[in-house]
């Protein structure tokens, strides 16, 4: 059985640009939710987000001219390669999956924006070539000059943890040895607007797994992973954050926008992934929970988390509550997260989270980072279409 | 190591311009080989450089769903679950019934536009009202993954589903994806295959972009795959799904077998985004090395269908590929240019499926393999070999 391991990381987060960065602010706990300057927010119920600092865009050294979403995407698959230290060769037979769902939907949006109320023709119309989340596998293919396999892949809110599910199944199969993983998003005007009609959103900083929660905050980010084949990347004498030992991809086939009741598909994909990986429950030190803070999801995913780590048997925690929802890149930012959580021994905290919800049996890590040894995790995305990925990490032991 | 598990097609399911069914009914649309492009009806084009399209007749669409789910349904998801249920349907998989218990059931949908007419919808909704306008019913089908997650529900599918975003080879990234998901025993049976809708926003733009035929130039609008005149791709819609299962799930159900996929590959030719480089080579010669996998000597391939869809730079930049391709495996080509099926059913994300469909019903009646090739503008570049199942 091949071994997957991943050699770099790469990530541009609500707290700026780089890996080391993005953990600094997780540690220290630090919420990056704060009002919206990117669009109008107006009437609207909800005005906050996670965003990318307008000065860690600019000094991304990624041209103006390009989406913000692929600015986003190009600085973070960058920083993945160069950690992971990798030839022009190497690149030149690795694979690209990249997970998306939003493209280059905000410059579209400021385009039709315009023409809907001037009732002119705008200039901005050539922003429609970016506007297709396939942009950004192309932009990075070209500029990274990557050469195996390419493929963008939509799966609502799972797409950057199915990025990394589907990039290790090509090593695995042996198609390549090398795959750079991970999934981008940047805010959109229909992404904000649509959970705000859903009512999905909370006016406040989000609190995922509190009794007093009532719904998410969206947010942005790209974040990118090399994954390699374990001999090759010992062979070379790569620096290794830790393996990914398996992964599980399931559908509810239930409800679009309900994930089903009692966790029925979230269950299977945790317990596919641990029996992809070879680890027991009882193995798993910590879960990196999907953990929205909508009052479904949490109660839901605590149902399933019960029934595969039993009550109170993992620790768990939110990403999201620091840094936001970050759609398409939650699963590889998360799935970062888990990572350098697992290297430092420190579990990131669940922020804004004062009274766990007695429906929620798991300690979930309130406010404040916490020193645990974490040799093996689970991250858990989950989206609409009740699309579910679970992945399996833990330390290298070479 | 395990040999990789085999796949095969156990059935074929399509909704298109030109016909609506299973295996049978697309065989005889091949046979008749009419082009469903015409002038476009559901629309108005005034004033638009582009008028052609390949439509879905809506009548047609409405007799293969039930009217509670049409009412609830987008259009491009009515496409995507009615062709699925079809695939499923000719390849006579119950995934919920005693036979199908406990299948892993994968769908794989590819798609270029996804549904561009929910988003502009909830858009203009806001445009016009506010946020009082905006509608938390048609929202969810903004997200591209929206047509896998309906069909996911109508065919009961609980393995993975995989939206697969690509332009002019969508349909074949998917099944080729999709196979690499049953090889890899992700999935026992995965529905493959893609689908998009002619929208009015969409189509405009594009021929406004100078993206349709006849893109600016002189001669007459048309869809002219490899032809010294083109100037184009047509666009069309509709969705195809294959039905692909690990070959020996099928056999001992009984399922009939149209082809095999012998191998299934996709890469990228790195080029700058919505280019099409005639000089640029593919080093990793993606087709020469399909063939070599698949001990397939090129010479032994009886049919080749490309993705040359009438777009000069894409038709051109096919064939220079597959011509260097195979002298790089030591063959002087086809004598002629690959098979299109752009000029019958229009460009869209459900065609690359049609050219697999087409290959496997090909070997199943006439044996020997087929490949089917596919490049997009941006370089992303797919190939799968299919043969008679022994």
């Amino acid at each position: 059985m091949t071994r997957i391991v991943v050699t770099g990381l790469g990530v541009v987060s609500p707290y700026g640009a780089g890996a080391k960065t993005f953990w600094a602010g997780l540690a220290a706990g630090a919420c990056a939710i704060r009002p919206i300057t990117l669009i109008e927010t107006d009437g609207f119920r909800s005005r906050i987000a996670a965003e990318v600092p307008a000065e860690t865009v600019a000094a991304l050294g990624v041209s103006p001219r390009r989406a913000r979403a692929d600015r986003l995407a190009l600085a973070a698959a960058q920083e993945a390669l160069a950690d992971a230290d990798l030839t022009p060769r190497d690149r030149a037979g690795a694979a690209l999956v990249v997970g998306a769902v939003g493209g280059g939907m905000l410059e579209g949006e400021e385009w039709y924006w315009e023409e809907t109320r001037t009732g002119r023709p705008s200039p901005r119309i050539k922003a429609l070539r970016s506007i297709l989340p396939f942009t950004h596998a192309d932009t990075l293919g070209w500029r990274l000059r990557l050469g195996g396999p390419k493929e963008t892949v939509v799966m609502a809110c799972a797409s950057g943890a199915a990025a990394i599910a589907l990039g290790a199944d090509l090593i695995r199969a042996g198609v390549v040895p090398v795959a750079v993983v991970g999934g981008v998003d940047a805010l959109t005007r229909i992404c904000f607007m649509g959970f705000n009609a859903l009512k999905l959103l909370d006016p406040d900083p989000c609190r995922p797994f509190d009794r007093r929660r009532r719904g998410m905050s969206i947010g942005e980010a790209a974040a990118f992973l090399v994954l390699e084949d374990a001999a090759g990347s010992q062979a070379r004498g790569a620096r290794v954050h830790g393996e990914l030992l398996g992964a599980g991809m399931t559908t509810d086939a239930h409800h679009v926008t309900s994930p089903h009741p009692e966790g029925e598909g979230m269950v299977r994909a945790m317990e596919m992934a641990l029996g992809r990986a070879g680890v027991s429950a009882a193995e798993v030190d910590y879960v990196n929970a999907h953990g929205t803070g909508t009052l479904q999801n949490d109660r839901i995913e605590a149902l399933a988390l019960r029934r595969v780590f039993g009550e109170g048997g993992v620790l768990v925690s939110s990403s999201k509550s620091l840094v936001g929802h970050t759609m398409a890149a939650a699963g590889s930012l998360e799935a970062v997260a888990t990572l350098l959580a697992i290297q430092h021994g420190l579990v990131p905290p669940t922020a804004n989270l004062d009274e766990t919800d007695p429906e929620i049996p798991f300690d979930c890590v309130p406010r404040l980072a916490r020193p645990a040894p974490v040799e093996c995790a689970v991250s858990n995305s989950f989206g609409f279409g009740g699309q579910n990925v679970s992945l399996v990490l833990r330390r290298f032991a070479g | 190591m395990s040999p990789p598990r085999r796949v095969v097609v156990t059935g074929i399911g399509t909704v298109n311009a030109a016909t609506a069914g299973g295996a049978r009914a697309l065989a005889a649309a091949l046979a008749a080989g009419a082009s469903a492009i015409a002038p476009i009806r559901s629309f108005d084009v005034g004033g638009c450089p582009s008028r052609l399209a390949a439509e879905v007749d809506e009548a047609v669409l409405a007799g293969l769903i039930d009217r509670d789910a049409a009412r609830r349904l987008s259009r491009i998801c009515r496409l995507a679950v009615a062709a699925s249920r079809r695939a499923l349907d000719d390849g006579r998989l119950d995934p919920g019934g005693a036979e199908g218990a406990g299948r892993a059931l994968g769908i794989v949908i590819g798609t270029e536009h996804g549904d561009f007419r929910s988003s502009e919808e909830f858009a203009a909704g806001f445009l016009r009202r506010g946020v009082a306008g905006l509608s938390p019913m048609i929202f969810p089908n903004t997200v591209m993954n929206a047509m896998g997650a309906h069909a996911a529900i109508a065919l009961g599918a609980r393995g993975p589903t995989v939206t697969v975003n690509q332009p002019t080879i969508a349909g074949d990234l998917a099944v080729a994806r999709g196979a690499a998901l049953v090889a890899g025993g992700q999935a026992e049976a995965v529905v493959a295959g893609g689908v998009d809708e002619l929208c009015a926003p969409v189509y405009r733009r594009l021929a406004e972009l100078r993206a349709l035929s006849p893109m600016g130039r002189p001669t007459p609008e048309g869809c002219r795959p490899f032809a010294p005149d083109h100037n184009g791709p047509v666009l069309g819609e509709g969705a195809t799904f294959v039905l692909l299962e690990e070959r020996s799930a099928a056999l001992a159900r009984g399922a009939t077998i149209h082809a095999e996929i012998l191998a299934a590959r996709w890469s990228n030719v790195p080029v700058a985004p919505h280019t099409a480089p005639r000089a640029r080579r593919d080093p990793g010669s993606l087709v020469a090395r399909l063939l070599g996998e698949a001990s397939v000597p090129p010479g032994a391939v009886g049919a080749w269908y490309g993705s040359g869809n009438g777009d000069p730079g894409v038709d051109d930049w096919e064939l220079s590929l597959l011509a260097a391709d195979l002298a790089a495996a030591g063959h002087a080509g086809p004598a002629e240019a690959p098979r299109s099926l752009a000029p019958m059913f229009g460009q869209h994300g459900g065609l690359g499926a049609l050219r697999v469909s087409a290959a496997a019903l090909g070997v199943a009646a006439a044996g020997g393999a087929a490949l089917v090739h596919g490049i997009a503008r941006g370089g992303c570049r797919t190939a799968i070999l299919l043969g008679r199942a022994a």
